[in-house]
């Protein structure tokens, strides 16, 4: 592991730099013998992952560290066989099922089966329950989330399950209400800045706190991102000055630029820019809510408080009907339009109060 | 006649029941009205088929049988029969003595059964000097009497019999049993011969005959018109006895060039591509006059390079390639169903001197069927044909074939002749008949391959004036009384579609009797089907006002179905369709998209098809926001496969970096590691060379190599196509992180190599520390196992089960002595062979040796140690 991302992330629960409340609450949870299902939520680069494995650490202990990957193979009632990564030790297996796209209710109902149903000979010293990690649990199908909640009952004794999500509020209140959700927020910008001292130190390097500010500004509140916007900045100029370029994703800029194309002019022409770059996005996979959300950020930017407003309704009902839909495009230039037809119509009564 | 008695009497006596039958078939096939339309447009009837035109060259035999036949063909029909052997497709009926017999005795000469060649050769130029004489007289009886021209038709100058036998026969044969288990002979042929055959066909196919004889045709078609208007109602009478059997789509086929109901500029683009076959396949003689032939043609069409724009693009482009075959290979026609390409096809193909054979959705069409169908018929040549007219195939529904099928024949029309000139008999030998393909959807994706090399024409349905004409006549011909308003509203129905508007044409004639009205045609619920037309139309017709039907956009909505596809080409095509400053329009039409989506995103979730009639709703109402008098080009939406395609592309990059870590998430991967890990994969070195780096840079590199070890990268040595060797990051990964801008952040060449080579270097490390690691374990049971051991010992086997280790069996070295033999095989003593081996042995005995070089190098020297190379 050499990325500062993960050759410096925590391994212990105590160990962890902020959140030590939950932190100390969590280790209390390992210690008495039984804990519940967990939905552990938050935005991404919070450090959900990082709690979880610290967690199953505290469980079973070094032993859970020890990962190996697998391929497992499914088939499903229509005869399709599709395959799916795993990453397992010897006391917990980790799977990504929207990786199968519509087919992930088959991957749980078979994997997690049978994970639950067989149980540990040798109980003494051990946990009497395997644990199994789901990501991404928000994008589930519907049928899969259904197929989840009997087996979550079902097997309670045999296998724990830790679900993993961005947001509850597209996973079925009926999950909800089973597992103990716990919230991991997005660490602060002084809290990132922190780390970022810490890991430097940790590498022998001196890091200006302007700099360490600038990087956690950049990055969202998104430790990850800080991190490697860290390393890069490290890579392109070591000694650090306070001034230096940090490294952007370059989809960041991407999306600044199509909404500066919006900004610069209105017309139909533009907007078949416009059309390009979007489609350029969405064939970099970027999600279409992020540029939603993106372009919303940027375009609001020159707005006054009435139309401020006025953007962000039609930004979210235009968002809401893309999640109904599935050719994002339309939706994404729709906004776009809406976006160039009110913003035109505002410059040139503004004109036209001029004379 | 008298002069040569023996075979005439021989022929007719022989022939006497194939005769009678060809008499009966030519009285059924005279009864075609439709033919009478052909007066005015004799010029392109000249051009496009001389055999039509030409004087026959009669054989003795037909004067014989004349006089009969005439008799019997105008009895019955007397205004029709003057026509028929002008517009009979069967194409060449003249055939000298030389070409009947002529072939015969070359095969005979060859098993050498007949005693001299040189008395026959002889008895061939009398025949030769006869049948000139026969020709010159009969020119000249011609141009005296027209009406007698008919004559000529009916003589069967090339019999099956010829070639066909039951009992054996002298020449060489193949044998064949039938399904009664006769056996029946079957003439083999060699080249040559068929070489000569070909050449007496082309002699046929030329121009040879003088002005007279279509002077003469003229005259008498004139005469049959005059006479036909004179008694309209006798012939109607005559004609009602009509044959019931036959359905009216094949009675009144059309049987010549100008009864073609498609458009003038496309008969002739595909008539005058046959024509540019001639040199490939008529080869020999027709060496003199094919030139003209051919200008004359080009000529005409530079005349009609307006009217068809497809000819004129391609202007530039030469029409025969390096073997004298057609630039385009093959001709693909197509258009709606029922416009008549196959009829097309078929006739132009006979007019052009071929014989068509068809192979269609009928025939089994895998590749290897389509493999021996395509090389029986553009190799082989059929024995039965009376004319032995070469082949020209005609692929009918080609666009529902297998798509390895269209590329086998893909395949056989880019081989070219130089290519196979080493191996003659090669397997794929390049395609030396033309092949013509029809089908409906030119853009099925099976046909993708061959509209790249195929000469496209597109067929279109004959407007609604002409196939009302083509009605009035057949009806008229039928005796079926129709008024006009009738007529126009079949022809309006059938919307270009001439067999739909037949068939429905026989169908109220049988149902009403003789007089349709225009209250039938109406009522008649059968004729009307639902017309489908194309997406590209329907998109059209959405960015057009339609003034005349203004609510019939919907229909042709529905009717083209496709609705995803024809929702994608309004949004590639919205923005240019009307002036829009403030973008209304654009706001709205894309409302409309959004409940588009939504509605079909929903049908497709709960599997509900209730909605599904309000999806062409809402494509109307684009319709209604878009449509302009303008004329847009409407573009085909390629946008939305293109983004699906690239993005799987991306997509796959993206896999190969899960593949190795599978615990990252697919978001985090795609937004926050893969867009900053090319930052930190390349390092800023001074130079490639590592020995020469500072201690720091060395560090980023070891980093950079540990995160591409970690994320399964690796550099990969590509041959670039300037012959280079690069380094190409696999999956390449600055692809799915930058937009375009990329390349400004790979490291250069130098540097990656040096990359490539840490990163190998670190994946050899961690196999060792992975090695150790083991290593260590069983270093340590094994310390373990020798104190329980000791233990053991003492305890005299003791050992509970548990304990009892499994050991791995240790490999022994074989220790076979080798024997040495010198250069004769002798066994050589060992002590000598290691006396030899000594001074290299110190060497080979060590797993490192060092070769010194000597040499000069200025490199800096410095102590290397060997764990600093691993």
């Amino acid at each position: 592991m050499s990325l500062w991302v993960d050759k410096h992330r925590p391994r212990d629960l105590m160990k962890l730099d902020y959140h030590k409340d939950q932190a100390l609450r969590l280790k209390n949870l390992v210690q008495q013998s039984d804990f519940p299902h967990l939905l552990v939520y938050g935005p991404s680069g919070a450090g959900k992952k990082t709690r979880i494995m610290c967690l199953l650490r505290e469980l079973y202990g070094s032993g859970a560290e020890r990962l190996r990957q697998e391929t497992m193979h499914f088939t499903t009632p229509s005869n399709k066989k599709i395959e799916i990564m795993t990453v397992s030790s010897n006391y917990h297996i980790e799977v990504n099922p929207t990786d199968v796209g519509i087919h992930d209710r088959v991957v749980i109902m078979d994997l997690v089966k049978n994970v639950a149903q067989t149980h540990q000979i040798d109980s003494s010293g051990q946990r009497e329950f395997k644990v199994v990690i789901l990501n991404e649990v928000d994008d589930l199908t519907k049928d899969a989330q259904h197929a989840l909640r009997r087996t979550m009952e079902k097997y309670v004794t045999t296998c724990r399950l830790i679900l993993i999500a961005n947001s509850i509020s597209r996973v079925i209140p009926a999950i909800r209400s089973r597992c103990l959700t716990i919230r991991v927020p997005a660490p602060t910008e002084t809290e990132i800045a922190s780390v970022l001292h810490a890991v430097c130190k940790k590498e022998g390097l001196s890091l200006p706190s302007e700099l360490a500010m600038r990087i956690a500004k950049c990055a969202d509140r998104n430790l990850r991102r800080a991190l490697l916007m860290c390393e890069s900045c490290k890579v392109q100029q070591y000694p650090f000055t306070p001034d230096q370029k940090v490294p952007e994703p370059d989809w960041q800029i991407y999306i600044r630029d199509t909404a500066s194309l919006a900004l610069s002019e209105q017309s139909p022409k533009k907007l078949g820019e416009v059309r390009q770059k979007l489609y350029e996005l969405i064939i970099h996979g970027i999600p279409p809510d992020i540029i939603f959300a993106g372009l919303l950020k940027e375009l609001v930017r020159n707005c006054d408080m009435a139309m401020k407003c006025q953007v962000a309704n039609h930004a979210a009902q235009f968002e809401h009907r893309m999640r109904l839909g599935n050719k994002p495009i339309f939706h994404l230039e729709a906004f776009v339009a809406k976006f160039m037809a009110i913003y035109k119509k505002f410059v040139e009564e503004s004109l036209g109060d001029a004379f | 006649m008298g002069d040569y008695p023996d075979p005439d009497e021989e022929y007719e006596l022989m022939y006497s029941d194939e005769l009678d039958l060809l008499r009966d078939m030519d009285e059924n096939s005279d009864s075609n009205p439709v033919r009478k339309k052909l007066l005015p447009a004799k010029r392109s009837l000249d051009f496009s088929s001389p055999i039509a035109n030409k004087i026959p060259v009669v054989n003795e035999t037909c004067n014989t049988n004349a006089p009969s036949n005439e008799h019997v063909s105008i009895s019955l029909t007397p205004s029709l029969t003057a026509l028929d052997d002008v517009l009979s497709p069967n194409v060449s009926n003249k055939r000298t003595v030389e070409d009947l017999f002529g072939d015969i005795n070359d095969i005979d000469f060859d098993n050498i059964q007949l005693p001299s060649k040189r008395q026959k050769t002889e008895e061939e130029s009398d025949m030769e000097l006869i049948d000139k004489i026969i020709e010159s007289r009969k020119l000249r009886q011609i141009l005296a009497e027209p009406t007698s021209r008919g004559i000529a038709d009916s003589g069967p100058d090339y019999d099956i019999n010829e070639n066909l036998t039951t009992n054996v026969p002298t020449w060489p044969f193949m044998s064949f049993t039938t399904w009664n288990g006769d056996r029946v002979y079957v003439r083999l042929e060699c080249e040559d011969l068929w070489e000569k055959s070909l050449d007496a066909v082309t002699n046929q196919l030329s121009l040879k005959t003088t002005y007279a004889s279509v002077w003469a045709e003229a005259r008498k078609i004139l005469e049959t018109k005059k006479q036909q208007q004179e008694t309209p109602n006798d012939s109607e009478e005559i004609i009602t006895n009509k044959n019931v059997n036959e359905l009216w789509v094949e009675k009144y086929k059309p049987k010549s060039y100008v009864d073609l109901l498609s458009d003038e500029p496309v008969n002739r683009t595909v008539l005058h591509w046959l024509h540019l076959w001639d040199k490939v396949v008529f080869k020999k003689d027709v060496k003199t006059k094919e030139p003209h032939q051919r200008n004359a043609f080009s000529k005409r069409t530079g005349q009609f390079q307006l009217s068809n724009k497809w000819k004129g693009k391609k202007e530039d482009e030469p029409e025969l390639d390096d073997d004298g075959r057609p630039h385009h290979k093959v001709v693909l026609l197509c258009g709606p169903p029922g416009v008549g390409k196959t009829t097309l096809a078929h006739l132009l193909a006979k007019l052009a001197g071929y014989r068509p054979v068809e192979l269609n959705a009928s025939d089994e069409r895998s590749t290897e069927a389509f493999q021996t169908a395509l090389q029986s018929a553009t190799l082989m040549q059929s024995v039965l044909d009376r004319e032995r007219r070469p082949n020209c195939l005609v692929l009918d529904e080609i666009d529902g074939a297998p798509i390895q099928t269209v590329e086998l024949l893909v395949k056989w029309c880019t081989t070219s002749v130089k290519k196979e000139e080493g191996k003659k008999k090669n397997k794929t030998q390049p395609l030396k008949r033309p092949v013509i393909a029809i089908c409906n959807d030119l853009y099925a994706t099976s046909l993708r391959p061959l509209r790249a090399c195929a000469l496209v024409v597109a067929v279109r349905g004959a407007g609604a004036a002409r196939v009302c004409a083509r009605l009035r006549r057949v009806a008229r011909a039928e005796g079926v009384r129709v008024s006009a308003r009738a007529l126009a509203a079949l022809g309006a129905r059938a919307g270009g579609d001439v067999r739909a508007a037949l068939q429905l044409l026989a169908f109220l004639e049988g149902r009403f009797d003789g007089t349709i009205n225009i209250e039938d045609v109406e009522n008649a619920a059968i004729g009307t089907r639902d017309n489908t037309t194309s997406m590209m139309q329907a998109l059209q017709a959405i960015f057009t006002i339609n003034d005349n039907n203004p609510n019939s956009i919907l229909k042709t909505i529905q009717a083209a179905g496709e609705y995803d596809r024809i929702i994608e080409g309004i949004f590639e095509n919205y923005l240019a369709a009307r002036v829009d400053s403030r973008l209304l329009i654009a706001c709205e039409t894309t409302s409309w998209l959004r409940l588009y989506d939504a509605i079909n995103t929903w049908i497709q979730r709960n599997q509900n098809y209730s909605m599904y009639s309000f999806l062409p709703l809402c494509i109307a109402r684009c319709h209604g926001l878009l449509a302009s008098r303008q004329t847009t080009k409407v573009k085909f939406p390629l946008q939305a496969q293109e983004t699906s395609r690239r993005r799987a592309e991306l997509e796959s990059a993206v896999c190969g970096v899960r593949a190795a870590r599978a615990d990252v998430s697919r978001l985090a991967l795609r937004l926050d590691l893969l867009p900053l890990l090319p930052y930190v994969l390349s390092p800023a070195l001074r130079s490639a060379n590592v020995q020469l780096c500072s201690e720091s840079e060395r560090k980023s590199l070891r980093t950079c190599a540990g995160a591409m070890c970690d994320y399964g990268l690796r550099y990969t040595q590509q041959r670039t196509l300037e012959g280079l060797y690069a380094f190409v990051l696999e999956p390449d990964i600055y692809k799915v992180a930058f937009f375009g801008t990329e390349e400004r952040i790979r490291p250069p060449p130098a540097i990656r190599q040096a990359i490539a080579r840490e990163q190998q270097l670190e994946v050899i490390r961690r196999n060792e520390n992975m090695m150790n690691r083991m290593g260590n374990k069983t270093q340590s049971s094994e310390v373990k196992q020798k104190t329980d051991k000791r233990a053991a010992n003492r305890d005299a086997a003791q050992l509970p089960n548990h304990l009892q280790r499994l050991q791995p069996k240790v490999i022994e070295k074989k220790t076979t002595t080798q024997v040495h033999k010198d250069f004769f095989g002798r066994i050589v003593p060992i002590s000598q062979v290691h006396k030899q081996d000594a001074v290299s042995d110190v060497i080979s005995s060590s797993d490192v040796f060092y070769q010194y070089r000597e040499g000069f190098n200025n490199a800096v020297r410095r102590n290397v140690r060997l764990r600093d190379l691993l």
